[in-house]
Order: C-alpha cells, then structure tokens, then sequence
C-alpha cells in the first residue's frame, strides 16, 4: 500500500501543470470626447459563439478601433449584436441572443446601464427620455421599456401574429404614431399608437419587408426579400415600396426580378436620396418614379452585408461579411463612387450607427 | 459535494482493507497477464494496409459515466469538440468536419441522415464492447463517406454461464447520478444480456464567468461597482436512460444469430451561454430524443468462406423547444421543432478464402431514410396554420468488393473498390489500395500504405432544410493517402511495446459549409477546397514491473494542418491558406495505468493546441481558444468475496480546477468528483 502511494506521488509529480486559461479583459481608457464624426460598426459574430463585437471608425483619421466594447468593459458585448441607436451622448447597443441592450458612453464606450431580459431584440426607438420600444423576433410584443431606469415597463401586442412566428423589427416615428415593419414570415407594416401604445392600423405590403425608412417628404421605403423558394408564406418577386405616412398607403411598388434578394433600405443625411442593396449597391431619389438601370456601385465579387451613408458628406459604407467567420471589411466610397478607405472590422458587419 | 465523498472515501477504507487480504492470494497465484506480441506472420488478412486504432475493454469500461466523446477525448488523437458538459460532442478527425466521420454500430451506420454527424455524448461507453477507428483511407473498407474516417462500434456476448448481475452506482459532483445495471444469462447456445444505463444531474456547476459584468447601480441607476460573477451553469440539467437487448443464439455448427435492441430516451437542457443576460426562470431551452436502434444478423461461417446478413430499424423522435414565460407564469412557444426519422437497414456481406494467400470480400448495404422534419409553426397569408419544413426519403446504397493477397508472410496488397448510390446519383468508382509489408522480423516492423478516393453525398438538410437547403449541392469528393511504420516488441508476461507513425494527406474538394445569407437565415454552399495533412503516432507500454506492480501506459500525438485551399471568396478574404476554424493543428492523449494487486490507479491526460475561431487565423480578444489541457485521474480497487465481486472507484475530473472553455461562451466544469461502487453477485 506505502509503495502504490509512492508510486502515485510520483506519477502526480511528472503531471504536466494546465496551461489553458479563459483570460479575463483589461479595461482600456478611450476618450473620444474631442473627435468629431464616428460611425459605429455593429459587428454580429456568430450565432451561438458570443463573439459579437463593436467597431468604431474615425472618418477624418481614417483610423479603426475594433472590439472597442470588450476592451473598454472587459467584458464581451454578447451573441449577435444587431443594431445601435445614439441618443443624448448614449449608445444603445442591441445585442439579439444574449436578450440585452446596453448602454454605452459614446466616447469612452463605458457601459452606463443595460436593459436585460429582453426576448430577443432587435431594434430600439426612443419616444422620450423615460420611454422607449424594443422590438422582437420570436416574440408578437414589442417591448415599452424605462431607458432611465433600465426597466421593461409593459408591452404591446401585435394582433394576428402568434409567438413563434413573431416578428417586430425596424421603426419610424411620424408625429404620434410609431410604423414597424413585420418581418419573419409577415407581410405588413403596423401602426402604433404612442399615447395609447396600441396597434391601430395595419398595411399589407410583400413578403417580408426587410427594412423601413421615412424621406424628407414623409414617405415611408420598405423593401421585401420576398420569401424564398418552397416556403409555406409564399416566395414572390420583391419590391421597393413607397408609403404615404399621413394616409398609410402605398403610393408606389416598385417590382424587382423574380429571385433578387434586395435589403439595407438607408437614407442620405438630407433624406432625399434612397440607397439599398441588391447584389450591387443601388441608389435613387425619393421622387423617382422608377428604379435606375445601372447601379451605383456594381457587384465586383464582394458580397455586401450591410449599408450605410455618412449623414455629413454623403459617403457610401458598404460591409462585406465574406465568409461570415473572419473579420468582414467595409469599403467607404465617395459620391463619386469613388473608393476612399477599406479596413476590417469583426465578424459580420451587419449594422451602423452614426455618431 | 467534496465533504460528502469524503466522508464516503473514508468509511470505505475498512471495507477495502479487509477484502484485501482475500483477494491477494488469489491475484499472487494468477500473476499478472502482459499479451504476447502479434508476430507479423499472424496479422489479418482483413486488415492489410489499414490503419485503425482499437480501443480495449478496459479503456471502453472504465466508468458508466462516461460517454464515446470522453473516450475519444483520452484515447485518442481526434478532436472532440465539446459543447459542455452532457452536450452535444463532435468529432474532427484528421482535421475534417463532424459529418466527414463515419459511425456504424453493429454494422448500421448511425450518422443522423439529417445532420451527417454524430452526437459522440449519447453513446455511453459501457454499451459498446468493440470500438475501433478507421483512419481515412481505411474506413473505405467499411463504408463511403469517410472522408476524415470511420467510428467502429459494436457490441458482443457476455460469455456468460447461467445467470449474471452487475450493477454499479455513481455519484458525483452537481447531484451527478450514474446508474448501471446488467442482466446476463448464458450457456453453451444462447447468451442474453440486458444492460441499461441511467445519467441525470442538474449539472449546475459553479464557474466565474469571465464574459460578463454584474452591474452595482445607485439609487439614480448610475453603475458604481461592477463584478465578474461567479454562476452557475444555467439550464443544463439532463437525464437521459438507454437500455440495451441483446439476444445471441450459437448453434455450434457455424451458424451465429444475434438481436440487438438500443433504446435512448433523453432528455436535456441547452445551457445559456456565458453571454446571456436573460433570466433562467424565465426561459426553457431544451432538446429532447426518443431514439430506438435494433439490429438482427445472421453469420454463417464455413472453413473457408462465411456469410452474413443483417437487418435493422431505427427510429429517433427529437424535439427541440425554445420558451420563454409570458410573465404570467405561461412558457409560450418561441421555437418548436420536431423531426422523426425512420431508417431501414439491410446488409449482406461475405468472405471467400482462396488457399491461404487469398482473400474476396463483398459487401451491400441499403440505408433507406425517411425524415419529416418540421421547424417551424408559421400563420400564412390567408390566415390558415403552416408548418415549415420538409418532408423526404432517400435510399443510400453502398456495395464494395476487396480481393487481399499475401504470397509471401511478408507482404501484402487488398484492393478494394466500392460504389454507392444515393437517392438517385451514382459516386464513380471509389477505389481503394492497400498494402503493407515486413521490413525487418525483429521488433516486428511492419511498413503500411494506402490510397483511395472517397465522396461524400450532402445531408437532406444540406437540400431540403427550410429555410436554406439548397437542392442544387454537388457531393464532396477527396483524394487520401497514408503511409506509416509500426513495431511491436515484448515478452510474454512481462512487457510489451507498440508503436506507430503515419503520415497522411487528404486532398477534399466541394467541402459543404452552411453560411449565413442576407435574408436572415443560413445556407449550404461547396466553397471550400482542403488540403489536410499531418502525422499520426500512437505507443503503448505494458510492464509487469514485479509480480504485483503493472504499469500501462498509452500515447497519441497528431499533427494535422487542415488547410483551406480554394479560391478568395471576395477579395478581401484572408482565409485561403490558412488552417479551418475549430480543428487544432495538434493534439496529443497520454493515459497511464498502474496497478497493484486489485488496486488501479488511472491518469488520463489530453492536450489540444489552440482553436482558431475565425478562417483568418486572427487572434482577436473575444475570439481566443488557447491551448487545452486536461487532467482526470480516478483510483480503483476490486474486492473479491465468495458471495460477490464489489468494485469502488473514485474519479477525480479537471484535476488542477482549470477555468476554461473548450467552445467560445460554453464554460466547463472545474474539479469535479464522482464515486462509483459495483456488485457483481456470485451465484
């Protein structure tokens, strides 16, 4: 017996130590405080893997800073980071599969507070500073939340849409009524109304509208995928959609070929001018009556993912995913088409925010 | 926990220390038993040229709590890719993806039709008695389809005499209970076996969670203290039973017939990532599976040609829910999918010798599936209900023919050629050649080589998965070879020592990946060309160091590059050239087994170098897998009565309390415990 103990103490001696360690982040100070432009870079990860991060990118320095959440907070941003909106100096960072949104400083990128709980959201809208909606997939409510007190407050139901099959996503606000585009497998445009936080009106449009943006005239843009081949919903060709705010009507379809994918509906700063991508970059006025025939930047084997134009100069961002697990590139191009600066940012770009 | 097998520990002492005595009579009049070497003149015909790993009982017997995955883990050079504890586990083997390795069981292959892969943790090593690897080019003997290789698993009779009983109980760590019971009964005909194995814990394990924050507000909900949280692993309970028939009838004439019968009922939550801010009340994330295996085979065995026929079914029911509470203490349903899929299997194969220097083989198999594979519940445009998903049969036939020659004791060659059918496209031709040969009779070494072609059909979710499939895939194909060096030297009873070294190369083109697209959902593409390569050493010891003292140990070192080499997917893409994500270029198991008298002492030791999670091969901050080490020992000690045989084992698991993750936001358990004690009545 003395000896197998022996033996076992010297066994445990030649063990080799483990070295694996699950490292802990350093908190770095960042101070953007003086800069003027940004544009933060919504980078979703991969789903499941927590690998989400945030980017920020200085136009007039043409200089990146990338997992700027993690290393400003030690601690990861989460699982599919879907969108950002900037309100009075905070970033709200939605973040779909970890059911948070936070709240960042937007020039040190320090948390300040979080929403939690949350089903899995996807956008947020402000109404006020105490109020705000959260939408959801999965989920037929959307979320009316205390942003101050980073408190879920209540919910709105969507009529006619069950839990599985939920589906809320982006939202204008046009003078007290809230218009949300549905789209997993639903084909409208719901209307809300702020005071009573009710739906009080619906529009049917396509096939899962993607998007939804309102012009300097008051006109709603939608853009539908159209559903996808075999599907139980329906797969049409999609379209481009023009809606009046005031009457909440279409005023204009603009058909796209059986089997485009079109999606990223985005506005210039001025509002006048609709971009969207549909293997090309795409670009036309919001008085258009008709969708242009050539596109504004053409498709040259970069598969584009995400869109944005910087609201001062006009400048075009287009995200390239690439394989979806690397870090994906944007390309930033003049009015004139004109590419000005590329960098990678993480992994899959998907969305923007402007500072 | 540890206070409790502490104090178990203790009070088990006593018992140990006076069944020794018994038991050391008995073990100094047997002595202990070292295998002779295999001389190269006894090498199987069968087994010309490949290259396999086999694993023994009492690597497969270790403890009931263990899964095929753990198994692969410590024994081998594969890569298991580990979702947590109780949860999904994979395979890479040589440096290729989970559906590119092949599993059969009892002959039937058990890949999931839907997903290509295996599910390595809801095989519970002690159902199976023969498990062996096919490495690449190999696996080409048994199936197509292995474009990494194939897992061998089967089971076999007791050899039971009259009745027999075996039960063993675990507890461990997290409220771990292991619970293994086994019926035999046996003569010179029949042999009967029940086996069943019952796992439950709500492995909430302890863990400082290094991904996230606990914020500290004031009363104006401005932050003033933030914290790493130590958690628990939230919502990864599980239970799960399998219960295992089998019936073998041997009518002493050559004649074999056997019924075996698997039936696996689990039931098991998905952890929340490390990155999860819900509330764990207030979700269900859960799979559960129904799944029952039955093969029925007939041997007929002559002198020198032998038949086999064989006929199996399985069934597997899988839900997976995904709830959250309304708030009104409802779950509503966010995801509900079930799949079933009905599998009918038939094979005949068989074996013809010609003199002594020739071998024939053929084999057919027929795998006919049906999947209804329902995803989603959807409300369509004009109101009514719809389900997404699909519904499908596919037919996968696959026959082959091998002729092995060996004209001299020192050499031989097989070729073999398969062909296989699914649905209704033909694979051309898979060839495949062996050979190998002695180069020198002392130490018995004996060079190896082999070359095959090899293809790979996609999955039915690959095609007809809602959204995504994408009919349209093209199958995968490959080209592998292998060369390699073994030796075996010893004395009976005293030591052994075997040894090998294999290089290897595989050339995989159409690799089949699911992408995400920019409606939202994911999508199959063939995009990537790989070029897997590396080296393979495997070594075993045996020692009788006295005639009490044995020591064994078990080594595996690979080294496998599994290189993307297709084409810049944009022109921005940095992954050509680099190593796949998720496949560590090394890896290397050490397993070390000393033994006094009825004492063992176990260490298993495995290593993974580190994972890249992006196809880049860039190291970012949130995307870092370092190298993985691993420690688990147990200790055993076998008392021997006239009334019963009893067995205690104590395991130690994550021995220096790493705080690591094998997959990025799935937390591993720290140090960890379990106690087993067996009876085996004697009557």
């Amino acid at each position: 017996m003395t000896r197998l103990v022996h033996y076992i103490l010297l066994v445990a001696c030649l063990l080799p130590s483990s070295c694996m360690k699950w490292e802990y982040g350093l908190e770095e100070d960042f101070d953007l405080s003086a800069s003027g432009d940004g544009l933060f870079i919504c980078n979703e990860g991969n789903f499941q893997y927590g690998n989400a991060t945030l980017s920020y990118y200085d136009p007039h320095t043409k200089t990146v800073q990338n997992e700027i959440f993690y290393r400003a907070n030690a601690m990861k941003l989460g699982d599919v980071c879907q969108s950002m909106i900037i309100r009075n100096g905070i970033g709200w960072v939605v973040v779909n599969n970890s059911h948070v949104v936070f709240a960042i400083d937007i020039n040190t990128f320090k948390e300040v507070g979080r929403i939690t709980n949350l089903t899995s959201p996807r956008y947020i809208h402000f109404l006020s500073d105490e109020k705000a909606y959260i939408t959801q997939i999965w989920d037929n409510r959307i979320f009316i939340v205390n942003p101050k007190r980073y408190e879920i407050t209540g919910y709105i139901e969507i009529p006619n849409m069950t839990m599985e099959s939920g589906s809320t996503e982006q939202m204008v606000q046009y003078g007290d009524y809230v218009y949300v585009n549905c789209w997993s497998y639903q084909n409208r445009i719901i209307k809300i109304d702020t005071k009573t936080d009710q739906v009080v009106d619906e529009l049917v449009v396509g096939i899962q509208p993607t998007s939804l943006v309102m012009d300097c005239n008051n006109k709603l843009w939608t853009v539908t995928d159209g559903g996808y081949e075999g599907s139980p919903y329906g797969h049409e060709s999609p379209s481009l959609y023009r809606i009046d705010a005031e009457t909440f009507t279409i005023e204009k379809q603009f058909k796209f070929k059986f089997g485009d994918w079109p999606s990223e509906v985005q506005l210039n700063g001025t509002k006048d001018k609709l971009y969207w991508l549909n293997d090309d970059v795409w670009e036309m006025d919001v008085t258009a009556e008709r969708v242009p025939v050539r596109p504004f930047l053409p498709y040259n084997g970069t598969l584009y993912y995400g869109l944005t134009v910087c609201p001062r100069t006009g400048d075009v961002y287009v995200a390239d995913a690439i394989d979806y697990v690397q870090q994906g590139m944007v390309y930033r191009y003049s009015q004139s088409q004109e590419l000005i600066d590329s960098f990678y940012v993480g992994i899959i770009p998907g969305a923007f925010c402007w500072k | 926990m540890r206070r409790v097998l502490l104090i178990l520990c203790i009070a088990l002492i006593p018992l140990m220390s006076i069944a020794q005595e018994a038991d050391t009579k008995d073990w100094v009049r047997r002595g202990i038993h070292i295998d002779g070497v295999t001389v190269y003149g006894n090498r199987p015909m069968k087994e010309i040229g490949t290259q396999q790993t086999k694993f023994d009982t009492v690597i497969l017997k270790e403890n009931i709590a263990l899964s095929m995955a753990d198994v692969l883990t410590f024994n081998s050079a594969i890569f298991v890719k580990n979702y947590g504890r109780a949860t999904l586990s994979t395979v890479a083997f040589r440096g290729t993806s989970p559906s590119h390795t092949q599993v059969s069981w009892n002959g039937m292959k058990i890949n999931s039709p839907m997903l290509g892969m295996t599910d390595f943790s809801m095989i519970p090593s002690y159902f199976i008695d023969d498990a062996s690897l096919l490495h690449g080019t190999s696996s080409v003997n048994e199936t197509g389809g292995g474009l990494g290789g194939a897992v061998k698993l089967s089971t076999k009779p007791a050899n039971a005499r009259g009745f027999g009983l075996q039960y063993i109980q675990g507890v461990g760590s997290f409220k771990t209970f292991d619970e293994f019971l086994r019926l035999t009964y046996g003569n010179d005909n029949w042999q009967v076996s029940t086996r069943a194995v019952y796992s439950s814990s709500p492995n909430d394990y302890k863990y400082r969670n290094h991904d996230k924050k606990v914020n500290v507000y004031d009363e104006d909900m401005n932050i003033v203290d933030q914290y790493y949280p130590i958690e628990r692993n939230r919502s990864g309970s599980y239970k799960d039973l399998h219960i295992l028939q089998e019936v073998y009838y041997n009518t002493g004439r050559g004649d074999k017939l056997g019924l075996n019968a698997w039936y696996i009922n689990s039931n098991r939550e998905l952890a929340m990532l490390t990155v999860d801010h819900g509330n764990e009340t207030d979700f269900d994330n859960r799979q559960r599976e129904k799944t029952f295996r039955s093969v029925l085979s007939w041997d007929h065995l002559r002198d020198d040609w032998k038949m086999g026929i064989r006929g199996g079914y399985i069934h597997t029911w899988m839900a997976y829910d995904y709830k959250r509470d309304l708030g009104n203490g409802i779950m509503a349903n966010m995801t509900r999918s079930r799949s079933r899929i009905n599998t009918f299997y038939a094979q005949a194969d068989g074996e013809y010798y010609l003199g002594k220097k020739w071998l024939f083989t053929a084999n057919l198999s027929l795998h006919q599936h049906i999947v209804v594979s329902e995803d989603k519940n959807i409300i369509r445009q004009d109101g009514n209900k719809a389900i997404v998903g699909y519904r499908k049969g596919r037919p996968e036939l696959s026959g082959s023919l091998s002729a092995k020659w060996r004209p001299v004791d020192r050499f031989g060659v097989s070729m073999v050629i398969r062909e296989e059918m699914f649905g209704r496209e033909w694979t051309p031709i898979i060839p495949a050649l062996f050979l190998d040969g002695v180069i020198s009779k002392r130490g018995n070494v004996v060079a190896k080589a082999s070359l095959s072609r090899n293809f790979r059909f996609p999955t039915l979710n690959d095609l007809y998965f809602l959204p995504g499939g994408n009919p349209d895939l093209k199958k995968e194909s490959g080209w592998t070879y292998d060369a390699g060096l073994s030796f075996a030297v010893g004395k009976e009873g005293i030591y052994s020592l075997t040894g090998s070294a294999n290089w290897f190369e595989s050339f995989i083109k159409d690799w089949i990946i699911w992408l995400p697209t920019p409606k939202g959902f994911f999508s199959p593409e063939n995009i990537k060309d790989v070029h897997a390569y590396g080296v393979e050493l495997k070594g075993n010891l045996d020692v009788a160091l006295t005639k009490e003292w044995q020591l064994g140990l078990n080594g595996t070192f690979s080294w496998t590059p599994s290189i993307n080499t297709g084409e810049p997917r944009t022109p921005a893409d940095k992954s050509v050239g680099k190593q796949l994500p998720y496949v560590p270029k090394l890896s290397s198991t050490v397993t070390g087994r000393l033994s006094w008298r009825r004492w063992t002492f176990l260490y298993k030791w495995c290593y993974y170098s580190e994972r890249y999670t992006m196809s880049s091969n860039d190291i970012s901050l949130t995307g870092k897998l370092p190298p993985y080490f691993m420690s688990n020992i147990s200790l055993e000690k076998v008392l021997v009565f006239k009334w019963a045989d009893l067995s205690l084992k104590g395991t130690i698991n994550n021995l220096f309390n790493e705080e690591y993750l094998s997959v990025l936001s799935r937390p591993m358990p720290g140090i960890n415990f379990e106690i087993f004690v067996g009876i085996t009545p004697k009557w």
